[in-house]
């Protein structure tokens, strides 16, 4: 079942001296608990196609569905309300609130969403104790590792309860070991929560572990393939 | 938790804010003192205009009004300063003769007002007997004795127990001299009302100018000055034949004082205020410009603009109210204890004289200035929020989340 549907997304920045034609005519379905990697070269157009898919920016022409709902047309505030309760967000430099603990960090978009004070501290805990972190719920930002700060990065694109989660870069800043208990958590979060990860990357850790495999060149999909670690997860 | 987040957001970079707080504390702290010291400087003088003679309220016919002659006396003004003596606000009155006369010495001569009194009930009414710094308060001396300025004193070239001659018009017109001696000599903050008036025994007058117990002028003490209104709407209606009139209408100078006062505290406290809405906006705007990629996030997870808006407003009232509650804390300890020992400007004393202000200054703030600088401090803080917070709803996530800092 479709989950997000892009249809003839072409993106022209046209506010540099020569208009840069990032997307051309793309077309794309993202089905429900997909582990998909969109890759390719720097200026591929990767980034475009995030920040369009998680409503950050908006196509010059074509349509994004999500969920049914066709997302090109909303207005700003519109659109980061429909953010804040449909899409989770990872990034490469985890962006945490720095005052915060990791337990207030995820507790901060539940209340944004207005959720109740009980079950954002419960819901809170949960989730970092699901990303291993459960000693370290009220520690700062500071006080944790770059793996432990994207791990609460993680819980925190979780706490909305999204359609799916976009991660943009997310091992980049990371060693091999914790970048591979990264994508175990996230793996594990997608198989046992069946939660959907969008990965933007070129990172050949993610690739590995990829059910999904989109590659960009020029601003067009050059090629699709479902990997051999979807036939596994599926068995 | 948006309070929570505001508050732990100004102390993210200590010394910025700690920069911005103690500007605010110290021009909160100046200027509320600043304030106290003029509404100080203007209470005092009132207080001692009022105290020295001018009393809080003073009763003459329409006559004397126009023309000051002592033939235009109140009628039966003995009794009617014993009836208003009675009423419950007043704490006492006193019947005056008043004349306009030549004092003489053997060297010198001036004009001056002679000031008729009964001793015993002017000191209830006013303070004249407690500026005396040489001799006694008509003691000492049974014939024609009198009280003059320091200033007098010294312009007439006479000394304690000196005689000086009076000449006067008598109420039948006639031109009258007598010898007074005098017992006290006085120094008022005023150097012009040390100058022009003496005081003199209204019985010796009478019997100086052979004439019945008349009154010119009836002064009125309130126990609380804050009956000055309801005791002079009775008297208006009591008296309505004869001029009943409050110290600000018969010292005009002093409400014109207070009113420019006014005007200059103003522009004082908003010169402050504006510096430091300058300040505050600088400040501001540094912490949001260093947050910038922290800002796109947050409105890329989904927090509404009119959120964010307010995360700077409140912070900036925050950072605000610190400084605004550390001055204004200063400023009443500053203010409480120079009302208590006051402020001396004796080395000014020549000047201060001349404008008939003390040389010791209480400086006081009225309670509601309080709650007046307070709402100055929030409406200062919501406006040097403005511009920051715009500059951060206009952010557009993609972009910022990408920005380094």
């Amino acid at each position: 079942m479709a989950l997000i549907e892009l249809k003839k997304i072409t993106k022209i920045y046209d506010d540099t001296a020569v208009p840069v034609q990032a997307l051309k005519d793309v077309d794309l379905i993202i089905e429900k608990e997909e582990f998909t990697a969109i890759v390719g070269p720097s200026g591929s157009g990767k980034t475009t196609l995030l920040n369009i898919i998680g409503g950050l920016d908006k196509p010059t022409s074509g349509n994004i569905i999500i969920d049914e709902t066709d997302i090109s047309t909303f207005k700003t505030d519109q659109m980061i309300d429909f953010r804040l309760h449909n899409i989770g967000f990872v990034f490469q430099a985890y962006n945490l609130i720095p005052v915060f603990t990791a337990k207030e960090n995820v507790e901060f978009i539940m209340l944004l969403q207005g959720v109740e004070k009980e079950e954002r501290e419960r819901t809170a805990v949960e989730l970092l104790t699901a990303v291993d972190l459960s000693d370290r719920i009220n520690s700062k930002p500071t006080e944790l590792s770059g793996g432990q700060q994207q791990r609460v990065a993680v819980a925190r694109a979780l706490a909305s309860k999204p359609s799916f989660v976009l991660a943009d870069e997310p091992t980049a800043n990371l060693d091999s070991v914790t970048a591979n208990n990264l994508l175990d958590i996230m793996e594990k979060l997608n198989k046992e929560h069946k939660m959907t990860f969008i990965f933007s990357t070129h990172d050949a850790r993610v690739i590995k572990r990829a059910h999904r495999v989109v590659t960009l060149r020029d601003g067009a999909i050059e090629s699709d393939v479902i990997t051999d670690n979807a036939m596994a997860n599926a068995n | 938790m948006l309070f929570n987040l505001a508050w732990k957001n100004i102390w993210r970079n200590k010394k910025r804010s700690l920069i911005i707080i103690t500007a605010i504390t110290l021009g909160l702290w100046s200027g509320l003192f600043s304030v106290a010291v003029m509404i100080g400087s203007w209470d005092t003088t009132v207080n001692s205009t009022i105290d020295r003679n001018l009393s809080h309220i003073q009763i003459h016919t329409k006559e004397f009004k126009d023309e000051s002659l002592t033939s235009h006396y109140i009628p039966d003004g003995n009794k009617l300063a014993d009836e208003i003596s009675n009423l419950k606000a007043v704490k006492d009155v006193t019947a005056r003769v008043l004349i306009e006369g030549m004092a003489l010495s053997p060297s010198s001569s001036r004009g001056v007002n002679i000031i008729g009194v009964d001793p015993f009930r002017e000191k209830n009414v006013t303070t004249i007997a407690d500026y005396i710094t040489e001799g006694e308060y008509f003691n000492g001396i049974k014939r024609n004795p009198i009280l003059v300025g320091e200033k007098l004193a010294d312009k007439l070239g006479l000394k304690l127990r000196s005689k000086m001659v009076l000449s006067f018009q008598s109420i039948d017109t006639t031109l009258t001299y007598a010898a007074f001696r005098i017992v006290g000599i006085y120094k008022t903050e005023s150097s012009t009302f040390d100058k022009s008036n003496v005081f003199v025994r209204r019985s010796d007058l009478y019997k100086t100018m052979n004439s019945d117990p008349v009154v010119n002028e009836i002064a009125i003490r309130l126990i609380s000055s804050e009956d000055l209104d309801s005791t002079i709407a009775i008297l208006k209606e009591n008296y309505s034949s004869l001029v009943v009139e409050t110290w600000k209408d018969l010292a005009p100078e002093l409400e014109m004082m207070y009113e420019f006062l006014i005007i200059e505290m103003q522009i004082f406290l908003a010169i402050i205020m504006a510096a430091l809405l300058f300040g505050i906006t600088n400040t501001m705007l540094m912490s949001v410009l260093d947050r910038v990629r922290e800002f796109g996030v947050l409105l890329a997870v989904g927090m509404k603009r009119v959120r964010v808006f307010f995360l700077i407003m409140i912070e900036t009232i925050l950072l605000s109210l610190s400084g605004g509650i550390i001055g204004m804390v200063l400023g009443t300890f500053t203010i409480w204890y120079f009302s208590d020992k006051g402020i001396d400007l004796s080395l000014f004393s020549e000047g201060l004289s001349a404008w008939g202000m003390p040389t010791i200054l209480y400086p006081i703030l009225p309670l509601y200035f309080y709650g007046v600088l307070t709402t100055m401090i929030v409406i200062t803080g919501i406006l040097a929020a403005i511009y920051p917070s715009i500059k951060t709803i206009k952010l557009r996530p993609a972009d910022a989340i990408r920005t380094y800092g």
